[in-house]
């Protein structure tokens, strides 16, 4: 699909869904943890890794994906999940630890399933690459279309999961395409501290696939790149390492002052850039754009308003879903847990 | 002659912040020395620390878990 | 000077900066360790005092660092690693459970692995099922390492002296919610020390008798430490007399001290917040079982993390923990 206008427009429509879940989230993380701060305190609870700055990764990705495509997240899955369509007041339901959200409370914000749009996600750095093969090489042998997706950062790709599963990739020729978001911060390290090499696409030549790296974090440029790996992907040719420059305006997690990132450093907001480049495009008027923005930030509203509603689970559902094909734990409820 | 024990204005950032001493390394009454460390305040999620001004015994006035702001008299060293 | 009262993450700083500064085998490594100073800050302030090449920021690559930090330890130095969540050793478990815990055991005696690993465990602040796990049990498993659990400042400062005078590999355990930092609110008042300011040491493979009490015997480690004082406290306006045991070190255990103590009352409540099956409370039991069954009047009673996954939400994470009023309940039927 060519980057028509309306594409574009509706990248602008995600990202600014996906900021307003992040801000509004982030709102709500401070009540009741504050002046003692406390993970666990307030509606909010845990830790929170908000994903302000890399809205154009969600939007221009995901546009270039089917239903059939396969996606897995990492720790910071907010801006992958809405651009996706994951529902929007499952998952923040499931930030309150609610019994209407995606996992019943199970899960929480780095546990974000919703295998109606094939979408899942682990909080261990790199964890979602292998099963992200794994799910290309499923498809394979049930002679199903689809290709795989690995949403990681910058950091991820020096852990020794990221390496083996490109050579697994590269070895089986799978339809896989690992989305190497750099934000340029692990925590506190920097990539030039973390990483031997300055892009990661370049150590795809290691494993047979093809590397592209997109500079601007631009959702039309990124949008481009990934449509070319998914038809490389598609078309028999093997995977693909994107990575992809993007932003992290909000820390590492809630609560982090990022002292520690120099002035010269700091990130730009991508919103407001693309924003403005579609006003000069003529895709976009002042009006439309200020529209979009209200309405997602009362999509959000609504979502939020979902969530707050939803009651939490019963203490015993904790025993639930241990296992497939029911509960098996209740001589360990009455040991373990008695009340 | 007591030293009050103030939470310095530049302690932390932004002037409209507040925070919250969470632990008093010695207990009410102690003897202490000028420059010791003697509170840890928490604002937001960071851990800042407090040194005695001066030189004589720690007589706590805020508890832990109070809300404090830049300026607050939180002790006083006899 | 009066007493300094520490938490634990002041006090385990103060012993690691103390044997920085008179011995040049100890470096330090991990993600952030130099800006951030580790998990608990156990390092805080290390990389401007020692530089950069004694305090070591890694790439989140823990397969290599840590078997890195291995490969020093054979050749003479003494690597302390900071390795934030316990969860996180799926990623390195071959370096704990193939190399530094039977290096020295398979070279006949003939190559050291010094080195000691510092995890935080446990939940009950909502970070769900990768992020709140104990697996103490997991780790003490394995033949070869040796396992420590401080649970208050003062054990805290003198077992990490320990841990970096032996010659061995420690991996040295510390619940998030003990450790006073700022990151979970304030301190709990009983992880609290008077720590001297001198180096001493804790040895390992001693229970501490945190509370004497005649009726029932509430043992437990870390965090559930803790609940089990809360416990007592409840039980004591029932005029309930709780011993409780903190057990400090897994490997090496202190199976004497177990019996010592739950000899003195009959009655047994163990706690821990891994989980239920195949683990330390289990352990404990196999060791009354098998030395003299007799001390007890009444069948022990374990109050643990049950097999399962730990939840995100609030009320069932809550429902799963090893609480105070779950462990006063179970010591309350034991004396009825």
């Amino acid at each position: 699909m060519p980057l028509t206008p309306e594409l574009r427009r509706s990248f602008f429509e995600q990202m600014t869904l996906s900021r307003a879940f992040d801000d509004q989230m982030i709102a709500l993380y401070w009540e009741g943890k504050l002046p003692i701060f406390q993970f666990g305190a307030g509606p909010l609870p845990g830790e929170l890794h908000c994903s302000n700055g890399a809205e154009p990764v969600g939007a221009g990705v995901c546009g270039a994906l089917s239903a059939d495509d396969m996606l897995t997240a990492d720790h910071r899955p907010h801006h992958v999940a809405v651009c996706r369509g994951v529902d929007l007041d499952r998952m923040a339901a499931e930030l309150l630890g609610k019994k209407t959200g995606l996992s019943q409370g199970k899960g929480g914000h780095m546990h974000i399933y919703d295998p109606s749009v094939n979408f899942a996600s682990s909080a261990i750095i790199a964890e979602g690459m292998a099963p992200a093969a794994g799910m290309a090489l499923a498809r394979r042998l049930q002679k199903r279309p689809g290709v795989a997706v690995a949403f990681i950062g910058e950091g991820a790709a020096n852990q020794g999961a990221f390496h083996e599963t490109l050579n697994l990739v590269g070895v089986m020729k799978l339809p896989f395409i690992v989305v190497v978001q750099d934000n340029e911060w692990g925590v506190s390290t920097s990539k030039s501290e973390s990483t031997a090499i300055e892009r990661n696409s370049d150590r795809a030549a290691s494993y047979g696939l093809a590397g592209e790296f997109v500079a601007s974090n631009d959702p039309d440029d990124i949008y481009e790149a990934t449509v070319r790996a998914v038809a490389r992907a598609r078309a028999g040719q093997g995977g693909t390492v994107l990575e992809l420059k993007t932003a992290r305006l909000a820390g590492h997690f809630m609560g982090d002052q990022q002292a520690y990132i120099p002035e010269q450093m700091k990130q730009a907001d991508p919103i407001p850039l693309y924003r403005a480049k579609l006003l000069r495009d003529g895709v976009l008027t002042e009006a439309e754009a200020d529209a979009i923005e209200t309405a997602s930030k009362a999509r959000m509203e609504q979502a939020m308003q979902f969530a707050k509603d939803s009651p939490y689970p019963e203490p015993a559902e904790a025993f639930d879903h241990v296992f497939a094909g029911g509960s098996e734990a209740s001589d360990k409820q009455e040991a373990g847990a008695a009340a | 002659m007591t030293t009050p024990v103030i939470i310095p204005a530049d302690l932390w950032d932004e002037d409209d912040k507040t925070g919250s001493i969470v632990l008093w390394l010695y207990a009410d009454g102690a003897k202490v020395k000028q420059g010791d460390l003697i509170a840890e305040v928490l604002v937001e999620k960071v851990t800042l620390e407090l040194e005695a001004p001066a030189t004589g015994i720690l007589r706590i006035q805020v508890e832990p878990e109070v809300v404090v702001q830049k300026g607050d008299t939180v002790a006083v060293i006899e | 000077m009066s007493a300094r009262i520490l938490t634990m993450s002041r006090a385990g700083r103060e012993a690691l900066d103390w044997e920085m500064e008179r011995r040049d085998d100890i470096f330090c490594l991990g993600e952030d360790v130099y800006k951030f100073g580790g998990i608990f800050g156990t390092m805080d302030g290390f990389g401007a005092k020692y530089g950069p090449e004694r305090v070591i920021s890694t790439p989140i690559s823990e397969t290599g660092f840590i078997g890195m930090a291995a490969g020093a330890a054979m050749e003479g130095m003494h690597p302390v690693i900071d390795l934030a969540y316990i969860d996180f050793i799926g990623v390195c478990y071959n370096v704990l459970l193939n190399t530094a815990s039977k290096t020295h055991y398979m070279s006949g005696g003939a190559v050291k692995v010094p080195m000691t690993l510092l995890i935080g465990t446990g939940g009950g602040y909502n970070n769900a099922a990768q992020h709140s796990q104990c697996l103490h049990a997991t780790v003490a498993h394995i033949p070869g390492v040796k396992v420590v659990y401080p649970s208050n400042a003062y054990d805290a400062k003198g077992m990490l002296h320990t841990a970096l005078r032996d010659d061995n590999f420690t991996i040295f355990l510390t619940h998030k919610a003990t450790a006073g930092v700022g990151w979970m609110g304030t301190p709990i008042k009983t992880t609290l020390s008077e720590v001297p300011l001198e180096d001493y040491t804790v040895p390992f493979g001693k229970v501490k008798i945190y509370r004497e009490g005649t009726d029932v015997t509430l043992i437990g480690l870390g965090m559930s430490v803790h609940e089990c004082l809360k416990a007592a406290d409840d039980l004591a306006k029932d005029g309930i007399s709780a011993q409780v045991v903190d057990l400090r070190s897994l490997v090496p255990l202190d199976r004497d001290g177990i019996m010592a103590a739950v000899a003195q009352t009959g009655r047994l409540v163990v706690t821990d917040e891994d989980y239920l099956s195949y683990g330390v409370s289990g352990e404990i039991l196999a060791t009354i079982f098998e030395r003299d069954p007799t001390i007890l009047k009444k069948p022990p009673i374990r109050v643990a993390m049950p097999d399962i996954p730990i939840p995100f939400s609030r009320p069932m994470e809550q429902a799963v923990l090893p609480l105070a009023e779950k462990i006063a309940k179970q010591a309350r039927k034991l004396m009825a």
